[in-house]
């Protein structure tokens, strides 16, 4: 089967309508343990975002040759492949950035985001429409990851990549490491109310 | 080989911890205050002896040269206890060495640390409360969250998944420590862990099925959920970080696994108690579901600094 | 049958390529992380000396590495170290009471002698059998000219959370010159705070008189003191600096909101490093002086 998207509907799905942090609810580990700056949001998605367009290129190149029994095997090897050869790269060439992310690089490996955008899609579909998603998901996973940067860094630094907006700091709360829970599950519900008052209006407007 | 030797001491101390007592002259000894150490004699000693600051000699284990300054010796009214006071605070984490002349016929020298079952388990609860998995290094979230809906399922999945880190993480401690480390592959640590959990969990999934049908119907299900858990990736790694020897990292995995049963319980417990909530309809399933997770992570803040051995 | 040995083949063949990937990756990557760390730590020490891009380090300046070791020949332990000497390298070994007992010339190059695995394989052929070794710290003893400027301390203890490694930069009288965290996993917001300038920078300044008695003051920082601790932030003129510097030179350290423990296991890794060193380079220079062992520093 083939999909009936184009590539551009299949990007802008990845970030808004399948957004794998606010919709899936996939891979909240990072969203919730290392979203405190839009910077380290950007670095951890953009890691991602390699990880999941190399899986899903690989995979679809391959998926003639995979045997359906060891499918899941070829998969964990795939991603753990390429998450090794991303940990290799930013340990040499961004030392610093590296040290920021900690154990979560390495973690890219169990997120079920990935495995499961394989099995789902990239087994299946040609070799661009799975570059496509990949990096529809790879981009929806790093708009995330911002945004919740983005909403801890002002709220709790004052700052924005580092530089400082407000010029004081409203509330420390939003940095700390716990806090992540706690915005996550605000911008969940904001996402939520957004979509109530959507359907309502259009509800309305059918009415008429 | 050195970590084969330190295992087998470890569990050689298990064993015999309760009668290694030290043979002729000290049969006792401990940190006592912060700038304490205390030494019991089998025998009554020489109290004028006992108590010259001069006749001990006392320096932490990896900085032999550095003599630590003895402020006074107290000796009990028996004269079989000595209270060796210094004139700082101890660091009772690391071991310290204390030789002592003139007291007995030769110069004895013996080890002070704190105990090893203590440091075993503070190994566990650190792992289990201090560092939960879940509250505090925030790993493991997905499956946290699919499967904290009801306690029947949060008990299941959470036994299954310490029984498959306990069982993962070992053979991942013995692949690191006698292959990778000894050949220089520490880079594959990622691919190797990720396979040995992936092997655990389908042995796991043969033999119960092949043994006990009516075990595999309970918690087949969770198997498939706990590949997907980074909690079972992320020990195994830190066990490679922190050098743990086998029964260090045994207490690891097992905190870990117990925190995620932990976390889970009570997760599920307030979640079946959510469900006759008045829940306002943006904040239904999981938003709510976050902002009682991050109540729990506030709470568990409060288990910091916490050290019970 | 025919299906299991598909499989087999498949998965084998896919094991190979992976690893031939993950293999070359390695090759590729571990030449440049080994670069990179080096050039960090360098340009990290540099700093702590107060030298930068504007205000380069002199032609003079040398930096000459100490390795320290514990030596153990049967229960007898005692303290080693290597040191350049005018012609390649020499181990001296010295008692636990600050004796002088050996010294034996090292056959090492100076690249090889930056390789941990190397150098222990070096001393050990020098120091003939029945001993045996255990690395236990390094010093970079930095001159100008010949003279000795300062010494650079790296350093490990634990946290909060776990180890804080730090490289600590000393004065010829042991007064502390600026401390950088290297490596730590405390909790950003609270422990993470010890790597501003406001915490780390208090310790700039402080003598050995100072920091042998340093503790950890549960008080808020003062306003101008912190302006003085952040003055690349705000520009405040030197003059200005140092004059707020010196009020508080003798104080204690002002722990950070939140984070205590973070704060008293970084003031009391500070004091043992700097405690230490000063008593071992005491010793070490009494018996280069005795000896007559010509060093370039």
């Amino acid at each position: 089967m083939a999909t009936d998207k184009s590539n551009f509907q299949l990007v802008i799905s990845g970030i808004l309508n399948e957004n794998p942090i606010f919709r899936l609810v996939l891979s909240m580990c990072p969203a919730v343990g290392i979203s405190t700056t839009v910077m380290n949001g950007f670095l951890l998605g953009i890691a991602v975002l390699f990880v999941q367009v190399f899986s899903s290129v690989t995979i679809s190149l391959i998926k003639d040759l995979i045997h359906p029994r060891i499918r899941i095997p070829t998969y964990t090897l795939t991603i753990a492949t390429w998450v090794t050869i991303i940990d290799m790269v930013l340990a040499a060439y961004l030392p610093e950035a590296y040290a920021k992310m900690g154990i979560f690089v390495k973690l890219i490996v169990a997120f079920a985001i990935i495995t499961m955008r394989l099995e789902m899609f990239a087994c299946k579909e040609s070799v661009t429409a799975s570059f496509w998603d990949g990096l529809g998901m790879g981009f929806g996973f790093l708009f995330g990851m911002m945004a919740l940067g983005f909403v801890r860094e002002l709220l709790g630094l004052g700052t924005l990549l580092g530089y400082d907006v407000l010029g004081f700091k409203p509330l420390l709360f939003f940095v700390l490491p716990f806090a992540g829970f706690f915005v996550v599950g605000l911008m969940m519900a904001f996402f939520n109310y957004i979509e109530i008052v959507y359907k309502r209006a259009r509800e309305k407007r059918v009415e008429i | 080989m050195t970590i084969i030797k330190r295992s087998l001491a470890a569990l050689l101390l298990l064993l015999v911890l309760p009668a290694m007592a030290q043979a002729e002259l000290i049969s006792g000894k401990s940190f006592g205050d912060e700038n304490e150490i205390i030494v019991s004699f089998s025998a009554a000693v020489n109290p004028a002896a006992a108590a010259d600051p001069a006749n001990y000699i006392v320096y932490e284990e990896p900085d032999p040269d550095i003599r630590l300054n003895l402020e006074k010796v107290l000796v009990s009214e028996d004269a079989r206890s000595a209270t060796l006071v210094f004139t700082e605070p101890l660091n009772t984490t690391q071991t310290h060495i204390v030789s002592v002349r003139d007291i007995g016929p030769t110069v004895e020298s013996f080890k002070v640390s704190k105990s090893y079952i203590g440091y075993l388990l503070s190994i566990l609860i650190g792992a289990l409360l201090i560092n939960n998995f879940v509250f505090t290094k925030y790993l493991g979230l997905c499956v946290f969250f699919g499967t904290s809906k009801r306690k029947d399922t949060a008990k299941g999945m959470g036994l299954t998944f310490t029984f498959v880190i306990v069982v993962s993480a070992i053979m991942s401690w013995f692949f690191y420590q006698f292959v990778m480390k000894p050949f220089h592959l520490d880079f594959l640590q990622i691919v190797v862990f990720i396979g040995l959990v992936s092997l655990t969990v389908q042995a796991v999934d043969t033999i119960l099925r092949k043994v006990n049908p009516i075990l595999f119907n309970a918690f087949g299900v969770y198997l498939v959920l706990v590949i997907a858990n980074c909690i079972i990736i992320a020990v195994p790694l830190i066990l490679a970080d922190y050098e743990y020897n086998f029964f260090e990292s045994l207490m690891l995995s097992l905190g870990a696994g117990g925190g995620f049963l932990l976390a889970l319980y009570l997760m599920s417990s307030v979640r079946e108690r959510m469900e006759f909530a008045n829940i306002p309809p943006t904040f239904k399933g999981i938003p709510i579901a976050f902002v009682v997770a991050g109540q729990f992570a506030l709470a568990f803040l409060g288990f910091s600094g916490l050290s019970l051995f | 049958m025919k299906d299991i040995l598909t499989i087999v083949f498949r998965l084998t063949v896919t094991c190979l390529v992976a690893g031939v990937i993950m293999g070359g990756g390695f090759v590729l990557t571990n030449k440049a992380k080994q670069d990179n760390e080096h050039k960090n730590e360098q340009r990290v020490m540099l700093s702590l000396l107060g030298y930068s891009k504007s205000n380069p380090a002199p032609q003079a300046m040398a930096l000459h590495e100490i390795y320290r070791y514990v030596v153990s020949e049967g229960e007898n332990l005692s303290v080693a170290y290597l040191l350049p000497a005018n012609n390649g390298f020499t181990f001296v070994n010295i008692g636990l009471d600050g004796r002088f007992l050996s010294r034996h010339p090292v056959a090492i190059s100076e690249e090889q002698v930056l390789k941990g695995g190397d150098r222990d394989t070096a001393i050990i052929a020098a120091l003939g059998p029945g001993k045996s070794i255990r690395f236990a710290d390094q010093t970079i003893v930095v001159t100008n000219g010949g003279k000795r400027q300062a010494y650079l301390l790296p350093g490990e203890f634990t946290g909060f959370k776990t180890f804080i490694k730090v490289i600590l930069a000393v004065d010829q009288d042991f007064a502390v010159m600026g401390l950088e965290i290297m490596e730590h996993e405390e909790d950003p917001g609270l422990g993470g705070e010890i790597v501003q300038d406001y915490f780390k920078g208090q310790f700039t300044g402080k003598d050995f008189a100072t920091i042998k008695k340093i503790k950890v003051a549960k008080l808020p920082l003062p306003d101008e003191y912190q302006q003085a601790l952040e003055a690349d932030k705000n520009g405040l003129n030197e003059a200005e600096v140092a004059r707020i510097r010196a009020l508080y030179s003798d104080k204690d350290i002002y722990a950070l909101t939140g984070a205590t423990i973070s704060s008293r296991s970084v003031t009391n890794g500070v004091k043992g490093i700097v405690k230490k060193f000063a008593y071992r380079m005491s010793v070490l220079d009494r018996v280069l002086d005795k000896q007559q062992i010509a060093v370039p520093f």
